[in-house]
């Protein structure tokens, strides 16, 4: 029995826990025209979760390919094939749990409120990070071989549990390994890389897994028969709306990002979302695939949000990152990264 | 609940309704199954007991939770937990409920929708309602919302910082603002409110059960725990707490909430529902999925939990309330053990009443007692004396009647005894007459041992070994032929004598000493009883017909005679021995419908063929001595063991006490009695009747052992304690080696050996207890220091004389009481002379001194000790029931 109080002072130091989460994922692509060979794979973990021992489960669309996460136990479904592409790390979830505290005094939500506290240090140790924003929560993947990285910086900050069946074992750097291995290329200055802003407006959003089988076939439409012949990726212009769905079953939770136009066919009173019932713009960062191991860039997005105490959900996949913010504030995002591409000498 | 699942809850005000709810909300009502009858539509539930369906709710799609509300009005208020969050109150069959009416359709609605787990109505604030939330990011989970509240958002005062979008405060039924927001970051799957005091709510949070109080929110009181589950508080013990994980089933206890005080045995399959009996104290029903058995764990024993050294002691078993497999149960909340079952799918109900166990108790003076739920029953013997009772007594009842009357105690008339134990059982009196026979034949032949000398081995096992072994050894039979007594004519009956013969004669009470055959005593004693029909019959199996007629005769002109006797003599009188005579034939053939056994068995003699008997032999209402006696007289060497052996089996087998004539107190004998004991539980007689076998072998059966000890322990659990020492003197004297040996020793305080011990170890004297004045005269010797080192022996405590003083006087004697006879006044003032001490505190002295003591005080005599001395002794305060 613990007697625990909320009151700030007390906790001030430490009043964050970081989880590791108990999955071991991968990060897989599939490409447009190889959708047809992985339908089957697919179709089996998101609604048959009684079949598969898979764990963590999220499927993204953008216009490139589908980019899914998942533990091992759902990779053994995935066949290797050319359309199949893995980037070859394991990658652990971590989850920021607040301890009940009330105090902040920010409002924002998502990366916002962990971008100072976790990924601007993991930036500057060089710790490249794949982000996953979900509505109930914000998972930020490491890949295994920088934990000792990642717990030695954030061990200041943070209470850290490793979860093990089901238990919270509290982790101490030494647990993690011997010594302090850093990551190299101390020098390198981060790339500023160019933005897009398409016009849709997005919704986050949840569902109650037990009226998944209801919404299942407007699911598998807009997921797989979206791409219309007529929506070719290449011709559609930038400033245009861009073509992004997230799916993800995490742990029994369900979590949609999907646009206004998707949202339309599903029926109304079976996705829930928050009361204000808000819509976000997205924030695409990349111009060229941005590959896995480049460290800094949701820092170079989540710092000045952060500065600015603006909302942020942000979504990474296999070529490029989403950032997801609040519509009332996209002026003065755009704005913020124009100014932050004029000097980027400055950031 | 979710989807198809459905749950069942109890109107809490109304013994007859439920609600089913899975994908709907189903009013029933309970009735019995008759009146329901005349309706359409009703559901059987049970033989007795059927549902109506008053009213159905589908307004309310994605319900995940659903709690009745606790008070009475408005009657049928539901809170219902939806998927997205959101609290909606509703109602059943209420239309023209107005307090209902402004509370219906009122909703609930969290900032940030996810599902809604849990909901729980405060019990005494009834206004409050809390809702268990799913996580989601820093929101809380835990909302309680006053359904009271007004609607309009202005009058909500300090309104959160919540941005709210104009988009859903469309209608004035929204309420966003909850009165209290628990559980930040964390996700809120089962909840209750404590009973203890209605500011408390204990929720099962994520990984941790919760404590919260709604007077300090910033406090909350945890334990880490993956059992966080249906919390559920014990209606009957408000510290107590139940919560499960998966298959398992934790019990807490809030005073000592650090760690569950127990956990069940895990169940392979995960729970889905665990409840208290709200009419049974400790009584936890457990469900788990696709099952369809409900588990049962009974808690009685577990009122405290004092950490680990008192390990808890749980029943656990299983009911089947149904065939199919279950979907929900809900106990009903007065009705007791009774619950309603309503399966998996297709919504069949079930109603279904668990039944108790069963405890019983059966006390040592025959009334049985057993309990079941609330319901004590007693079972008491209907002692009416005057009546003629139909139903023969309880054993138990007779052998206290019996030790009472000083049954078995009389060792001289020792056939007395059957008087003594009521004198209706014939096999006692059987019993009591062989042993009686027995008895004397062996204590004559001690005295006169002159011609049994003839008799093998020891004469005294022989007699004690019954006619069987008697028999077995005969030899130098002669046989005659004799003539009817009083005519010359020639019976063709062969008579066989021996000595061998003539003892198990004498054993069977036909003859009374020697050789002699004479059984003119016999027959007297027999008329003297009154008993015709069996002293012709014996008169005539001596070939005296003339005899037997003339006894007939006699029983035909006694007080309330029978006439017919007269008849029978008639008839006996007509005898010829022409084989192909109209008596003959007729004979035997009528004497079967004679109800009397003995004249039955007279014509059987007269009509059967010389050395065919068994009209006689196998006629089982007649006594087993006179049919012994008989056999003796007329089967042959060969015949005769035969039939003896035949006999005995059939005795020891039926466990008849007559045959104990045949067996003797031999092993057979108490084969024999064991059947018997088997049989009626009667260890009374036969402790009695083993006590007389001659000392051996017999007395150390550990079955005669046995039946001892149990009617010691028997006389103990009546408080028949005089009888109890009556009987130990009395086994005493027949079985010197149940003496036991002393086991108490007085020892000096200085030397510390035995005062007792060390006078025998003086050569020239071997004295007892008895110089400590503890027997004989006051006067006679004083001994008050120890033997060993002559130190003084120490004081009583309430004369302050040394002990081994004799007491001066017998101060609780009254002078009304002088008459009262000298040889029990003396035991007693020897009593009172005795040692006795506290063996707590060690204080003491002179027995009569303490007990006129502890009569009007509690504490010891010493007067700095405060020890409760005789309290401390569990049968001090126990009064004796038998009185001498």
């Amino acid at each position: 029995m613990q007697e625990q109080s909320s009151g700030e002072e007390l906790f001030a130091t430490r009043n964050m826990d970081l989880h590791i989460l108990d999955h071991r994922l991968r990060v897989t692509s599939i490409s447009k025209n190889g959708l047809v060979n992985f339908t089957h794979p697919l179709i089996k973990l998101i609604f048959l979760r009684n079949r598969t021992r898979c764990k963590f489960f999220s499927l993204t669309e953008t216009p490139e390919n589908y980019t899914v996460v998942l533990d091992e136990e759902g990779f053994k479904e995935l066949r290797p094939s050319e359309h199949l592409q893995v980037e070859s790390s394991i990658w652990l979830p971590l989850n920021v749990v607040s301890n009940g505290n009330a105090s902040s005094s920010s409002q924002a939500v998502g990366v916002t409120k962990i971008a100072k506290s976790v990924i601007a240090p993991l930036a500057q140790q060089h710790v490249s990070v794949f982000m996953l924003s979900t509505y109930q929560t914000d998972f930020i993947l490491v890949k295994e071989k920088d934990l000792s990285v990642v717990v030695s910086t954030l061990e200041e900050e943070f209470n850290i549990y490793k979860e093990e069946g089901g238990e919270s074992v509290p982790v101490h750097c030494q647990d993690v390994s011997n010594g302090l291995h850093k990551n190299g290329r101390e020098a390198i200055q981060p790339t500023v890389h160019p933005v897009l802003i398409p016009k849709n407006q997005f919704c986050v959003m949840s569902l109650d897994p037990d009226t998944l089988p209801s919404i299942a076939t407007t699911l598998i439409d807009v997921l797989f028969y979206s791409s219309s012949p007529k929506e070719d990726p290449q011709s559609s212009p930038s400033q245009e709306c861009v073509k992004f769905f997230s799916f993800s079953l995490i742990d029994g939770y369900i979590s949609l990002v999907m646009d206004t136009e998707a949202q339309r066919q599903f029926p109304a009173d079976l996705l829930f979302t928050s009361s204000s019932g808000e819509l976000w713009r997205m924030v695409r960062i990349g111009g060229q695939p941005l590959g896995f191991d480049e460290c800094g860039i949701v820092a170079q997005i989540s710092q000045p949000l952060a500065d600015s105490d603006i909302s942020a959900y942000y979504i990474s996949t296999f070529s490029f990152d989403h950032a997801l913010v609040p519509e009332e504030d996209i002026v003065s995002v755009t704005d913020m990264l124009q100014h932050q591409r004029n000097e980027p000498a400055t950031s | 609940m979710s989807g198809s699942k459905p749950d069942i809850l109890w109107s809490p005000h109304h013994p007859d309704r439920y609600v089913i709810c899975d994908s709907e909300l189903g009013l029933y009502r309970i009735g019995p199954v008759g009146s329901a009858e005349a309706k359409a539509g009703t559901l059987p539930l049970s033989e007795e007991t059927a549902a109506t369906l008053l009213a159905i709710n589908s307004d309310t799609p994605y319900m995940k939770c659903v709690a009745w509300y606790p008070k009475h009005e408005p009657e049928c208020l539901l809170a219902v937990g939806q998927a997205n969050g959101r609290v909606v109150l509703t109602s059943l069959g209420q239309s023209h409920n107005s307090a209902c009416k402004e509370l219906v359709g009122k909703e609930f609605v969290p900032k940030h929708a996810r599902q809604c787990n849990t909901l729980a109505w405060n019990p005494v604030d009834s206004n409050l309602l809390a809702a268990g939330l799913d996580k989601h990011r820093a929101d809380f989970s835990v909302l309680i919302w006053d359904i009271s509240s007004k609607l309009s958002p202005e009058t909500s005062v300090a309104a959160e910082k919540i941005r709210l979008s104009s988009v859903d405060l469309d209608s004035s039924t929204v309420v966003t603002k909850p009165l209290y927001e628990l559980g930040q970051n964390d996700a809120c799957l089962s909840l209750c409110w404590l009973l203890r005091d209605p500011k408390l709510l204990l929720a099962g949070m994520h990984r941790n059960l919760a404590i919260f109080d709604l007077r300090n929110t910033s406090q909350k009181t945890f334990v880490n725990t993956k059992a966080i589950q249906g919390v559920t508080v014990d209606p009957h013990f408000h510290d107590r707490v139940a919560s499960f994980f998966e298959g398992q089933v934790a019990i807490w206890d809030l005073r000592k909430f650090e760690k569950p005080v127990l956990t069940l045995t895990e169940q392979p399959k995960p729970l889905t529902k665990v409840a208290w009996c709200p009419t049974r104290t400790g009584l936890l029903a457990t469900l788990t999925r696709d099952s369809n058995i409900i588990r049962l764990y009974d808690m009685q024993h577990t009122p405290t939990p004092i950490g680990d050294e008192t390990e808890p002691t749980i029943i656990e078993r299983s009911v089947q309330p149904c065939e199919s497999q279950i979907g929900s149960f809900a106990w009903h909340p007065s009705s007791q053990n009774r619950m309603v079952v309503v399966s998996a799918t297709n919504r069949v109900m079930t109603d279904f009443t668990v039944f108790e166990r069963i405890s019983l108790a059966w006390s040592s003076t025959t009334s049985l007692m057993w309990a079941c739920g609330r319901h004590l029953y007693e079972c008491v013997e209907d002692s009416a004396e005057g009546v003629e009772s139909m139903i023969e007594k309880d054993i138990a009842t007779k052998m206290r009647e019996r030790a009472q009357s000083r049954y078995g105690h009389d060792t001289v008339q020792v056939w007395r005894n059957h008087l003594l134990a009521g004198g209706k059982d014939a096999q006692l009196k059987s019993l009591w007459h062989d042993l009686f026979y027995i008895l004397s034949v062996s204590h004559m032949k001690q005295c006169a041992e002159d011609m049994e000398l003839k008799l093998q081995g020891n004469v005294q096992s022989v007699v004690y070994s019954g006619i069987k072994n008697i028999v077995k050894t005969t030899s130098g039979t002669t046989e005659s032929r004799r003539c009817w007594i009083g005519s010359d004519r020639q019976t063709d009956v062969l008579r066989y004598h021996s000595e061998e013969r003539c003892l198990a004669l004498r054993l069977c009470g036909w003859i009374s000493r020697g050789t002699d055959t004479d059984v003119e005593n016999f027959l007297r004693s027999l008329e003297q009883e009154h008993e015709w029909e069996r002293a012709a019959a014996v008169a005539l199996f001596n070939l005296d017909i003339r005899r037997a007629i003339q006894i007939l005769n006699k029983g035909a002109m006694a007080e309330k005679g029978d006439l017919n006797l007269n008849v029978v003599a008639m008839a006996l009188s007509g005898y010829t021995d022409e084989k192909s005579s109209l008596w003959r034939e007729m004979c035997s053939s009528l004497r079967l419908q004679l109800k009397n056994p003995y004249l039955c068995i007279m014509f059987a003699f007269l009509t059967s063929e010389p050395g065919a008997y068994d009209g006689v032999l196998y006629e089982s209402s007649v006594a087993v001595r006179d049919r012994v006696a008989f056999a003796c007289m007329f089967l042959n060497d060969a015949q005769l063991p035969r039939y003896i052996d035949r006999l005995t089996l059939e005795m020891k087998e039926a466990g008849n006490l007559e045959g104990i004539l045949l067996t003797g107190l031999t092993k057979d004998g108490v084969d024999l009695m064991e059947s018997y004991v088997d049989r009626t539980g009667d260890v009374q007689t036969a402790s009695f009747c083993m006590l007389k076998g001659s000392p051996g072998e017999v007395l150390k059966d550990p079955r005669v052992q046995c039946w001892i000890e149990n009617y010691r322990n028997l006389l103990d659990a009546w408080r028949f304690w005089h009888k109890r020492a009556e009987f130990d003197i009395h086994r005493g004297k027949l079985d010197p080696s149940s003496k036991p040996l002393a086991q108490v020793f007085v020892s000096c305080n200085f030397c510390g050996k035995s005062i007792s011990y060390s006078c025998s170890t003086i050569p020239h004297q071997g004295r007892g207890f008895s110089q400590y004045g503890v027997s004989g005269s006051p006067t006679k010797s004083k001994v008050t220091s120890c033997p060993g080192c002559r130190k003084p022996l120490p004081r009583c405590a309430l004369c302050l004389m040394n002990m081994g003083t004799p007491v001066s006087n017998c101060q609780g004697t009254g002078k009304s009481d002088e008459k009262v006879d000298l040889t029990r006044e003396n035991k007693l003032a020897q009593f009172n002379n005795w040692f006795t001490w506290c063996h707590n505190c060690r204080h003491g002295g002179h027995a009569g001194h303490m007990l006129s003591w502890f009569r009007d005080h509690t504490e010891c005599p010493v007067s700095a000790c405060t020890c409760k001395c005789m309290q401390l002794d569990t049968t001090g305060n126990l009064v004796p029931s038998d009185s001498s």
